[in-house]
């Protein structure tokens, strides 16, 4: 049997051009998009997953999925042209305005409807829009699999289980877990490439896409209506600081101002 | 009825998390007739060696769900006795730190509740409904957004360092113990290797922090803000911009993608004041910002702007500091 990897993949908008829609969520159309750097990282582990396996004669296939409008179509010819066997798009306007709990739910319907063999899960860690970090622990959780976050590498791997290594600020751990398992990846610098043969293949591979019904989803319990969380309001924190500007000081009077002011501090709460 | 906020304690070598006590005090603040409960999951050796840290926090009830598979944290195992013991309390208000173990067992948790939650909160607040209001900066750190539920508890995770621990009386919590239902857990992680990194002594906090960004034109320059640091006994920070131009490491990065600072005086040298690293200093109890352009945002948003350069302000400080010592 083939060993399923599926990996899960985000386009998102660049930061420096957004717009929001009358419901306070980001005007995706027409924003220039990147695949999610962290994704790219799960993509780089997935592969090395799928390479692994091959050499315990595993037969293994890597599944990239993405929801989103049908311009998410570029992420996964990107993911197909760096190596990703087939390529999945959720798209329907009822996944619109997603958060994370409808994401996580809409993905999950995906696998265990569309892919429900699949062994290994591979996130990136947060997407660079929204930083949550949300999206994978709670498909996890939907699809009642076991789960490690903060992945850097993946040690080995075999049909019956997995080795990774964890790096979080307070340890560093290598943990082993059967299958099926959820990875997100910590890795945000991946400097896989297609080539040309990869871009070629990716032109000419079919990329199916899935509406609601597909996946067998429920209505309720996707998109906005899906989601719990909303934006009350979107703003650009005011300063609340009365400030004094001190014009052209040199830079020894400074310094001795800036003495002045430590000193005062510390006398202050002392 | 009494509004509850539960905050969950997060305890690492039979140590609270410094975050968990962050948040107790601001959920105190809430609101004047809010009851803050707190709730613990660990084994009972854990809970033995812990128990003054947990007697000293100001909430009303502790609850403790005590066993002896709890040794080691395992997120699947965490989630699902931590929503089976939700489901039961049911608090309006659940919060928990946005530590690295925070942002996974917080979003199962949510997942299995079938609840919503605010992830990396830097600010929260009631309305007169008791919904908490969750702000966090988003679009890296270019934008606040302000994000309610509708589902109940309202559930959030709190950036480490977003609020100050105010030292209000001690409540003496109840302590209440929980049998926690543990049977057939096979969702477990075999860990293999782990190793404990050498906590670091916790800088954010320190009394001064002098921070250094582009302006200081060299490397060279930056690192003598590790000199002027030791002489004068503050601590060291760097702006992004620094950090990814290898000048610093990211440990003492600050900003949204790095730490939330809370010094009495934060002295930023050639930092420009992009608004993310601004969200990592809104709790700096002063700003003095030195910088040559005096359209640099951080110019508007200090309480002290100097236009000096801040490089030569830096050499400056240096060379003076040795008749400073005495005062400082």
């Amino acid at each position: 049997m083939v060993f399923k990897i599926a990996v899960c993949i985000k386009q998102v908008p660049d930061t420096n051009d957004i717009k929001w829609t009358e419901n306070n969520t980001i005007q995706r159309e027409g924003l220039e998009s990147i695949i999610n750097p962290f994704d790219v990282g799960a993509i780089e582990l997935a592969l090395k997953a799928k390479k692994l396996l091959t050499h315990t004669d595993v037969q293994a296939e890597v599944n990239a999925v993405t929801m989103g409008p049908l311009q998410a179509e570029e992420v996964l010819r990107t993911a197909l042209a760096m190596g990703c066997d087939n390529a999945y798009l959720l798209s329907d306007k009822r996944f619109s305005a997603a958060d994370t709990l409808a994401t996580a739910y809409t993905l999950s319907c995906f696998i265990s409807n569309i892919l429900p063999d699949t062994k290994l899960i591979i996130c990136g860690q947060q997407a660079i829009d929204g930083d949550t970090a949300q999206t994978p622990s709670s498909l996890a959780q939907k699809l009642n699999i076991a789960q490690a976050t903060n992945i850097t590498s993946l040690e080995e791997i075999n049909n019956v289980y997995s080795i990774w290594s964890q790096e979080t600020r307070g340890f560093s751990r290598v943990i082993k877990s059967g299958f099926p398992l959820m990875i997100s990846t910590a890795i945000n610098n991946s400097n896989i490439q297609p080539d040309i043969n990869g871009y070629i293949k990716a032109q000419d591979s079919q990329i199916t896409v899935f509406d609601a019904s597909a996946i067998n989803a429920d209505f309720n319990k996707i998109g906005l209506k899906g989601s719990p969380t909303k934006v009350k309001k979107a703003f650009v924190p005011e300063i609340k600081r009365q400030t004094v500007l001190y014009e052209n000081m040199q830079p020894a009077q400074c310094a001795e101002f800036i003495f002045e002011e430590i000193e005062k501090c510390r006398t202050d709460y002392d | 009825m009494t509004k509850t906020a539960l905050v969950y304690i997060e305890l690492n070598n039979s140590k609270i998390e410094k975050v968990c006590k962050e948040i107790v005090s601001k959920a105190n603040e809430l609101a004047s007739d809010i009851e803050v409960n707190a709730v613990v999951i660990a084994d009972k050796t854990t809970i033995r060696n812990s128990q003054q840290d947990l007697a000293l926090l100001n909430v009303k009830k502790l609850f403790i769900i005590e066993d002896n598979i709890f040794d080691s944290y395992q997120c699947c195992l965490f989630s699902s006795v931590l929503s089976a013991f939700i489901n039961k309390n049911k608090p309006d208000i659940f919060l928990m730190g946005a530590t690295e173990n925070g942002r996974e067992l917080a979003p199962r948790t949510a997942s299995a509740l079938n609840i919503g939650l605010t992830a990396d909160c830097t600010d929260i607040s009631v309305d007169e409904s008791f919904n908490l209001l969750a702000t966090r900066p988003t679009y890296g750190g270019k934008m606040m957004a302000t994000i309610i539920s509708e589902t109940r508890p309202n559930f959030a995770t709190i950036r480490p360092g977003a609020f100050k621990i105010e030292n209000t009386l001690v409540n003496n919590p109840e302590f209440v113990y929980i049998q926690p239902e543990t049977a057939g857990h096979e969702l477990l992680l075999e860990v293999l290797k782990c190793e404990t990194k050498q906590q670091e002594e916790d800088w954010t906090c320190s009394d001064v922090i002098i921070a250094g960004g582009l302006g200081l034109k060299t490397k060279e320059n930056f690192e003598k803000i590790y000199t002027l640091c030791s002489l004068i006994n503050a601590k060291p920070a760097a702006s992004r911009a620094a950090v990814e131009l290898g000048w610093a490491p990211s440990e003492i990065q600050v900003g949204q993608t790095g730490n939330s600072v809370s010094p009495k005086l934060y002295i930023a040298l050639g930092i420009s004041g992009a608004m993310q690293h601004m969200t990592g200093i809104t709790n700096a109890d002063k700003i003095v910002a030195v910088n040559t352009d005096r359209q640099a945002p951080i110019m508007s948003a200090s309480d002290i702007a100097i236009e000096s350069d801040a490089a030569a302000v830096l050499q400056s400080m240096i060379e003076h500091s040795g008749s400073k010592q005495a005062l400082l």
